[in-house]
Order: structure tokens, then C-alpha cells, then sequence
């Protein structure tokens, strides 16, 4: 396998290479079977300075950072519960239904110039969409994720704990929103219609 | 007839007079209806330094720093020097002794400033 | 000018004696000497640059100088999408040219925000903060569509008036020069159109031409 690396196998090098990882393969199941791992975000750093410098896998160039926004969901599932209903055990259905909320979600795709291998796909994911939205950076790894993890703060809100200068890139210093989240919506800049043609 | 009209420079200087007054008038003309005719609308932006539609900040007049007197002397050596080089050598033949010491007292300056551009580490690249 | 007069002047032409008055000979002069300015946007840039090149040559309308700086200019093509973020440069660039100026709004983009309309840093129209002469829908327009403007505006500024009421912007003091360039706000610019120009009802003394 030159160009794909195995991603159960790249699993096992990391667990094995920084004791305490977790990692989870996420599978993918179109044509390209490009599958990622999910990293724990505390050895998330620790895992990156592994991959780059592991001399089997030598990832030293990250290509592409990408932010993806998953937003809050509700899922229903029809659960079987025993009642006791006039001291007669009876079955009943049951919807119940269980919110699972959102997260922040970055996506790096790493490849191997030396090895000329790749790519394999790394994300971490923030605990919710609001509040708690810190990811460690791993621009001090790579470099070139510098301006794209910039992007993702600037256009998603994932904050990088340990970038040397994030700051927003595409949007002006002052503005407020994030505008490639799922829930935003662009101010209506309107004028109303009727007035145009009055 | 003789006067300062006979004189052979004459139409010369008429046609000078004429030349510059065709430069000149449509200057004037838009000049004066500009000043008659036209109101004039100063305002703040549009007597602002032009700075490609960005807010100009600070001053025009700026110090440059001292550091530029490096660029002076290494342009002096490759550039001017071969200015008078090639002269130089075109007469070569032709010239004589005194000269041609002027010349290499010359090229000396100049190869002293190269020297000390080159210990100054100047020429390393990077 | 009055019917009379006009028919006098075409008899007199018919006859060989060609009369004018100030009026026409100021805005031939004016319209054929437009100097647009060296500014591009975006895709539509492209089609400007074409336009002033050989094939099409603009310079047979007299505005083949596209002048680097806003004090010599007469014209801003705005060929382009405008963004948020380059509004406000735009509207100074606008503000620093010398009357009389026009505007034309070149493409799907610099209309009305064409297919980014509902982009989050997409501006909808540049004519919410500069009065546009002549608007050329397309995506991009073809240099024909351009050079088809620019005769539309030649023939705008040939009609405009020297005196009068209808007098032109650039000779009337009580007009204004300078537009309000907008300010970064936190979810947009601020404001998002100047209710001076925008909408651009029939009659509003801002537009150059009526």
C-alpha cells in the first residue's frame, strides 16, 4: 500500500509509540476508503510529533487543515421496557429520544515527502459548539498549518491552544460571527423590496 | 531695412514663442474655467494622502535607515566602475603614463570599498 | 436648445457652415477624453484588460490612459466582486478622484453581488455606497458589452446640461464629493447602505446622470 496507509495499522503504531493515546478509526465508506483517526485531544500533540518523526511514516508535510461544523442532534430509538401494569408484566414500546450535541470538528491530512506516502487523515473534536471550543494547535509540528488553522478559528471558532498568532485571516479584526458555521445566516443587508420599485 | 526683425534668429524665436504658447494655452483655458466655472468640492478623503484606498498611516517624510550607505557603495563599485571601465579600455592604447596611474588609483579606491564590503560579509548570500 | 435653432444649425450644416455652441463642444471634449482608472476587481478585470487592448481597443473612445491614481482619474470601472472587506477602499478610491467622475458597475458581482449574493462577505451591489452610472449585467461581460457602456456614458455626459437645473453633479456646490466610506461592523459593514444613494429612486439629485 504506497499511496494509502493502512489506518488500522497506523492505530496500532501510535498506541503503541505514545502510551496513553486513544485513538478511534472513523472508516469511510466510498471508493477512496480514505479512513481517519479520531484523536484524544490531551496527546493529540504528542501523536502529531510522533507521525512526523516515526522513520517508518516520516508525515512531514501537512497539506490541508479543514473545519467542520456537526451541529446538535436528537436521535430516536424505540426501546422494548417490561411493565408491570395490574401485576401483569406487559410489554410496551417506548420512544426515547437522546440529544447528542454538536461539536467542532478539524481535519488534517498529512503526507510524507520523504516517503512519498499519504495521505493519512487525522481530526480532533471540540467538546460542544459554544463554550468550550479549544483544540491544540499543531502548528508548532507543521508549520504550513499555521494560516489554515487561522482559517478554521477565523471562519469556524475552533480556538488553537498553543498557535503563535491566531488571529482571524479572511474576516476583519472586529466581526463578530463565524460565518461557515451551519446556523449562521448573513445580515439581510436589506432594503425591502417594495421600496426599491415604489 | 535693417532691424532686429532682419535678424536670421528671428523666426526662430517667433516660432519658439509660438510653440511654447501651444503648449500653454489649453493649460490656461482649463485652468481659468476651472477657476470661473467649476466649484470647488475639497473634503477631508479627497485631500488625503493617496495610499491605494487604505488610511494612510503616519508621514511621508520618514527616516531611512543609516544601514542603505551599504547599497551606495556596492552599487559605486559594480555599477559606476564599469561605466568608466569601458573608456577606459576602448583607450587603453592611446594613453599615457600619467593616465593610465590616474586610472588605477582609481580602480584601487573602488577595490578597497569591495574588500571592505566583503569583509563586512556584505556579498554572503543570506 | 430649441427646435428652431436646431433646424437652423442642420440648415447651415446642409450648406456648409458647421456652428456649435459651448455646451456641445465642452462635453465632446469631456467625452472623449475618459480617463478610467487602474483598478480591478476580479474576474471581470480580465475582460477590462482586453477591452483596452488591441483587438478591442478602447483607446478609439479616447480611454486608452488608465491612470494609476484617483486624482487624474474621470472613471472607476468597478469590474468585479466587491467584498466587504474592499468596500470601504473602493468607496475612498471614489471619494479621491476630482469631479466630474462616473462609475461603471461592470458584471453580475458589481450590480448586485451575482452569485455570491448570500455570501457572508460579499457586498450586494456597489451602488449601495457610490452612485453607479451605467450597469452591464453579465458574468463576466464581453469586452463588446464594456465598450458598449462606455458609449452609453459617452452619450450620457454629451446631453448633460452646462446650466440650468438639471445641471450635472460636478457643477453644483450644493452637492457632495465625497460619499461615506462604510466602517467594519460586527456582522457587517456599518452602515449597510448610504440612505443617500441607495435605493436610487428616479429623481434623486445624487445620480450624475438622470
Amino acid at each position: 500500500m504506497s499511496d494509502l496507509l493502512n489506518a488500522e495499522e497506523v492505530k496500532a503504531q501510535i498506541e503503541a509509540g505514545v502510551p496513553g493515546s486513544h485513538v478511534t478509526v472513523i472508516p469511510n465508506g466510498s471508493p477512496s476508503g480514505q479512513h481517519s483517526l479520531l484523536l484524544d485531544n490531551e496527546h493529540a500533540f504528542a501523536v502529531a510529533s510522533f507521525l512526523r518523526d516515526h522513520p517508518a511514516l516520516r508525515l512531514d508535510y501537512c497539506s490541508l487543515v479543514t473545519g467542520v461544523d456537526w451541529l446538535d442532534t436528537e436521535t430516536t430509538e424505540k426501546i422494548r421496557v417490561k411493565k408491570v401494569v395490574d401485576g401483569v408484566e406487559t410489554e410496551a414500546e417506548e420512544t426515547r429520544k437522546t440529544k447528542v450535541p454538536g461539536y467542532l470538528e478539524a481535519v488534517y491530512h498529512l503526507f510524507s515527502i520523504e516517503k512519498k506516502h499519504g495521505p493519512v487523515i487525522l481530526r480532533m473534536r471540540t467538546a460542544n459548539r459554544t463554550g468550550q471550543t479549544q483544540l491544540p494547535s499543531l502548528t508548532p509540528v507543521w508549520r504550513s498549518c499555521e494560516f489554515q488553522e487561522r482559517e478554521a478559528f477565523d471562519l469556524y471558532g475552533i480556538v488553537f491552544v498553543g498557535h503563535p498568532d491566531l488571529r482571524r485571516i479572511l474576516m476583519w479584526d472586529g466581526f463578530a460571527d463565524f460565518p461557515m458555521r451551519k446556523d449562521y445566516h448573513p445580515p439581510a443587508d436589506g432594503v425591502p423590496v417594495a421600496e426599491v420599485h415604489a | 531695412m535693417s532691424g532686429i526683425s532682419e535678424h536670421p534668429w528671428m523666426t526662430v524665436v517667433a516660432l519658439l514663442i509660438g510653440a511654447v504658447a501651444f503648449g500653454f494655452a489649453p493649460l490656461a483655458m482649463a485652468w481659468l474655467w476651472a477657476r470661473f466655472f467649476s466649484p470647488k468640492k475639497p473634503g477631508a478623503i479627497k485631500n488625503a494622502t493617496y495610499e491605494c484606498g487604505l488610511e494612510s498611516k503616519g508621514d511621508a517624510w520618514i527616516q531611512f535607515g543609516a544601514s542603505y550607505y551599504l547599497y551606495a557603495i556596492v552599487f559605486l563599485v559594480f555599477d559606476v566602475e564599469a561605466v568608466f571601465l569601458l573608456p577606459f579600455a576602448v583607450a587603453f592604447t592611446g594613453l599615457s603614463a600619467g593616465a593610465s596611474i590616474a586610472m588605477l588609483v582609481f580602480l584601487l579606491l573602488l577595490v578597497e570599498g569591495l574588500v571592505w564590503a566583503c569583509q563586512k560579509g556584505v556579498l554572503t548570500w543570506a | 436648445m430649441a427646435d428652431d435653432l436646431k433646424e437652423l444649425k442642420i440648415e447651415l450644416s446642409k450648406n456648409g457652415i458647421f456652428t456649435t455652441t459651448l455646451e456641445e463642444l465642452y462635453n465632446w471634449g469631456r467625452k472623449n477624453s475618459v480617463w478610467p482608472l487602474t483598478f480591478g476587481l476580479a474576474c471581470c478585470a480580465i475582460e477590462m484588460i482586453a477591452t483596452t487592448m488591441a483587438r478591442y481597443d478602447l483607446a478609439r473612445f479616447g480611454a486608452e490612459v488608465f491612470r494609476p491614481s484617483p486624482r487624474q482619474a474621470d472613471l472607476i470601472i468597478v469590474s468585479g466582486t466587491v467584498t466587504k472587506k474592499m468596500a470601504p477602499q473602493v468607496v475612498r478610491l471614489y471619494n479621491q478622484m476630482p469631479e466630474p467622475k462616473y462609475v461603471i458597475a461592470m458584471g453580475a458581482c458589481a450590480i448586485s453581488g451575482g452569485p455570491f449574493r448570500d455570501g457572508y462577505n460579499v457586498l450586494k451591489g456597489i451602488d449601495r455606497y457610490i452612485p453607479v452610472d451605467v450597469h452591464i449585467p453579465g458574468c463576466p461581460p464581453r469586452p463588446e458589452a464594456l465598450i458598449h457602456a462606455f458609449m452609453t456614458l459617452q452619450k450620457k455626459i454629451e446631453e448633460q446640461a452646462l446650466a440650468g437645473e438639471n445641471r450635472p453633479r460636478h457643477l453644483r456646490a450644493d452637492l457632495p464629493s465625497e460619499f461615506e466610506v462604510p466602517e467594519f461592523g460586527e456582522h457587517g459593514l456599518e452602515p449597510p447602505a448610504n440612505p443617500e444613494l441607495f435605493p436610487a429612486l428616479p429623481g434623486n439629485p445624487l445620480k450624475v446622470l438622470q
